[in-house]
């Protein structure tokens, strides 16, 4: 008989295959380097024509810039706008920071400014939030630096949209290039995008803030895997995982001595949404008792490790008026199960949850809520769809019962106040104090109209608030400058530098 | 011979006829919108209307689906939705990866599969057999992305050999190229290898016991001589078919790998392609994988009658 040696064979090729000698991350030449991981590749880098965060995590404050800035704390700061003045909330001026230079040399005007709103405001244009500019009436440009924006009535948010993704200011002459080279004003230059694989970014050395940024070069890397992107981080092949790392590999990080483990806030609630123009839904009994049903803390300990703070309302705890109304209609099953029996249902109802597995705390969460729901008599069957057909049939559509969905937009009350968005919530009381706190600019009145709508949501219920989403960034020890909370979507890496 | 040919290469045309009518109506028929996609949550849906008309969504089914093959014969597959690139340089530019890492896989699959399945025949029914099927049921059962986290938590995190993943790209040269596909090869060629095995293995024990290599041994040829030229060549058509079927599936495996390991590939683009909807993209790997399956197919009934001379195509 032929004698084979198949497993010499397997280990001779094995051992040309792993010749020693492989390198670990190389520091770009010249400067400081960083690789960040980030969970998806944005679908295309124009924040003037998609909404993504994708998108704004990586070009929003990194490349493209606005008048004014949400800072790391969530206040608003003026930012390409020096100042700004207004006597009657009607009238605003903005006086420019002079100096600045978009990455192309042309120096950043005030024409740039009426030039980036103006098509902003324009639907032909697709920008996706157009109703960001409608309270402006009209834009003059008074000089160089200086530009009146006049709006049609006062509008609280309205320096609050300037600030936003979609309000990035851009020259003229760069429009068609947006969507795969954007230019701006950002501390960093798009050097490369390789489509599927990376996006890297080079120093802007005319930048306006001086002694920023600190790093040479930025490589944001797509991996989707969190398995994979833990692995990546403690081979060493990237430095930051900024999001996607599930809460479950926390721990994994916090023990390893190279890796450190950074814990903060986002503006990402999860909800349980029910569709208000569905039946029972419809019966505020209904949506009161099944958030009576609903253990938050446990929901945070069975499906989120313990980290996230559990929620009242859509006001997320960055948001200057935020109160905690987590604990208003408590976990009280024997109350849900009164409720129901009195909106007509003594034995319980059924209902199905759909949830979109790309979100996997979706899934995880939905879970612990179908155990406790049923304890309430609500027997949920939890169905996943993949994240289109959640966006065709539950977004879309509102073709649900129940859904479970983390929203990331700050200031987002105006949702509620929109009987056609999928929640389909039409309650004129809160419309009513909504609009108010729409148009009331005087901060106290303000704080106090926002107030009454945390309080008017919690008694309506129109969605079960469950937790923020927490924020949890794993890098490499020696990295530092990394945004703890996340008051926007962005990633901005001006600030980050290596420790010497 | 060039009367089979032609049929071979009507029944091509045909096959990608079709596929490129299911694919286009599947895409477009699955819920998703591919502008609310683009969109997502916080678009207004006037936006999305002058969205659906700027990307020509708004006219009627089969306008679109002529127009999309009218451009296809003259080898124009249309632009990326996502990428903004044109579809054909980008399917290309995924087969740098993805072309390399089949090939390694299905190199591995052979350089393993082969020499332990012959072995496992030649030492039928003895240890050697035994831990064979032992490792090849091990191979099927474990599923090739857990394969490949095990790999990488091993080789890059463990022992620091090689990176977890992504690709360093050829410009850097062959071996950082090739070392960068290494692992996702290993995890993708596993199954197949596994498979192939026991193929192999049933395959030329079948064979032995055929008369001509009674007649073989009796004319005392040596035992090398024999399992070679006279079990092991006759053994090839089954083992080739499978061989060629599993070409097909290691193709379809790089899906699953080149996301656990950020590989920048086909199967990656696909799937983005597909959560995006980004129609013309999906539209053009799908119709490009069908015709490389296609082919390998019809190379494989060519290879037939190299294999065996008996088989003639009139």
């Amino acid at each position: 008989m032929v004698r084979f040696r198949p497993a010499a064979c397997v280990l001779l090729v094995a051992s040309l295959a792993f010749l020693p000698g492989v390198g670990q991350a190389q520091p770009a030449a010249g400067g400081p380097a960083l690789t960040a991981q980030v969970t998806s590749e944005p679908p295309g880098l124009d924040l003037t024509a998609t909404p993504a965060s994708a998108t704004a995590t990586v070009v929003f404050y990194n490349v493209q810039e606005a008048l004014a800035k949400v800072d790391q704390h969530g206040k608003l700061v003026p930012w390409l706008a020096e100042r700004w003045h207004t006597a009657d909330n009607l009238h605003y001026t903005f006086f420019l920071k002079k100096g600045v230079r978009f990455h192309n040399g042309r120096a950043f005007t005030a024409d740039d400014v009426k030039f980036v709103l103006e098509r902003a405001r324009n639907p032909e244009t697709k920008h996706p939030h157009p109703r960001h500019y409608e309270a402006i009436a009209a834009i003059h440009v008074k000089d160089e630096h200086t530009v009146t924006i006049s709006l049609k009535k006062p509008n609280a948010m309205f320096l609050y949209n300037l600030a936003r993704q979609g309000s990035v200011i851009y020259p003229r002459e760069a429009v068609e290039q947006l969507k795969s080279q954007p230019v701006g004003t950002g501390p960093f230059t798009l050097a490369r995008w390789d489509r599927g694989d990376r996006i890297v970014l080079k120093k802007n050395p005319d930048y306006h803030v001086k002694d920023l940024p600190r790093l040479e070069q930025v490589t944001f890397r797509f991996i989707p895997d969190p398995n994979a992107a833990l692995a990546a981080l403690q081979a060493g092949d990237i430095d930051v995982l900024g999001f996607g790392l599930g809460p479950e590999s926390a721990d994994v990080v916090r023990r390893s001595p190279s890796l450190q483990l950074i814990l903060g806030e986002t503006t990402n609630d999860v909800i349980l949404a029910l569709n208000s123009s569905k039946k029972p839904y419809s019966d505020v009994r209904i949506r009161r008792a099944i958030t009576h049903a609903i253990n938050k803390d446990e929901i945070v300990k069975g499906a989120m490790f313990g980290f996230g703070r559990v929620l009242g309302s859509n006001v997320d705890p960055l948001n200057p008026y935020f109160v905690d109304m987590s604990r208003a209609v408590p976990y009280n099953p024997d109350r849900a199960k009164q409720l129901l029996a009195e909106a007509g249902y003594p034995n319980g109802i059924d209902a199905v949850l759909r949830v979109a597995p790309q979100y996997p705390y979706t899934v995880r969460t939905g879970e612990v809520i179908v155990g406790q729901l049923a304890r309430a008599g609500v027997r949920v069957k939890l169905e996943q769809i993949e994240w289109g057909q959640w966006l065709d049939r539950v977004y879309k559509n509102a073709d649900y019962d129940m859904t479970i969905i983390g929203h990331a937009e700050a200031w987002d009350a105006g949702n509620y106040a929109n009987p056609k968005y999928y929640f389909r919530y039409d309650s004129p009381r809160f419309q009513e104090v909504y609009a108010q706190s729409e148009t009331t600019l005087d901060d106290a009145r303000r704080r106090a109209l926002y107030h009454e709508l945390q309080k008017v949501m919690a008694e309506e219920a129109p969605v079960v608030w469950l937790y923020v989403y927490p924020r949890i960034v794993a890098a490499k020890k020696g990295v530092q400058g990394i945004w703890k909370d996340l008051p926007t979507p962005s990633m901005d890496l001006s600030e980050v530098s290596w420790a010497k | 011979m060039r009367r089979y040919l032609a049929r071979r290469l009507v029944a091509l045309v045909a096959t990608l006829l079709v596929v490129s009518v299911l694919v286009f109506v599947v895409v477009r028929v699955i819920p998703g919108d591919p502008v609310l996609i683009i969109m997502g949550t916080e678009g207004s849906p006037e936006a999305a209307a002058a969205l659906r008309k700027a990307m020509g969504l708004d006219r009627p089914l089969p306008v679109q689906y002529a127009e999309w093959v009218r451009r296809a014969l003259r080898g124009d597959l249309g632009r990326s939705i996502q990428y903004d690139v044109p579809v054909g340089g980008l399917i290309l530019s995924r087969l740098r990866v993805t072309l390399p890492l089949t090939l390694l896989a299905a190199l591995f699959m052979a350089a393993v599969a082969l020499p332990l399945g012959m072995h496992a025949a030649t030492h039928h029914r003895r240890l050697g057999d035994y831990l064979a099927m032992v490792a090849s049921q091990l191979g099927i059962a474990i599923p090739s992305f857990w394969a490949g986290l095990l790999l990488m938590l091993l080789f890059a995190v463990r022992l620091g050999w090689v990176r977890a993943g992504g690709f360093e790209g050829w410009e850097a040269g062959l071996w950082p190229g090739v070392r960068s596909l290494l692992l996702p090869a290993l995890a993708l060629g596993l199954i197949q290898a596994a498979i192939l095995t026991r193929t192999t293995r049933s395959a030329v024990l079948e064979v032995f016991h055929a008369e001509h290599v009674r007649t073989a041994r009796a004319k005392g040829l040596s035992e090398p001589v024999v399992a070679w030229k006279h079990v092991f060549r006759n053994a090839l058509i089954t083992i080739v078919t499978i061989a060629g079927l599993q070409l097909g599936q290691l193709l379809a495996g790089s899906i699953v790998l080149e996301n656990v390991f950020y590989l920048p590939g086909l199967g990656r683009l696909a799937l983005g392609a597909i959560s995006a909807r980004d129609l013309p993209v999906v539209q053009g790997v799908v119709l490009f994988v069908a015709a490389t399956i296609v082919t390998v197919n019809f190379a494989v009934d060519l290879l037939y009658g190299f294999l065996d001379p008996r088989i003639r195509y009139d």
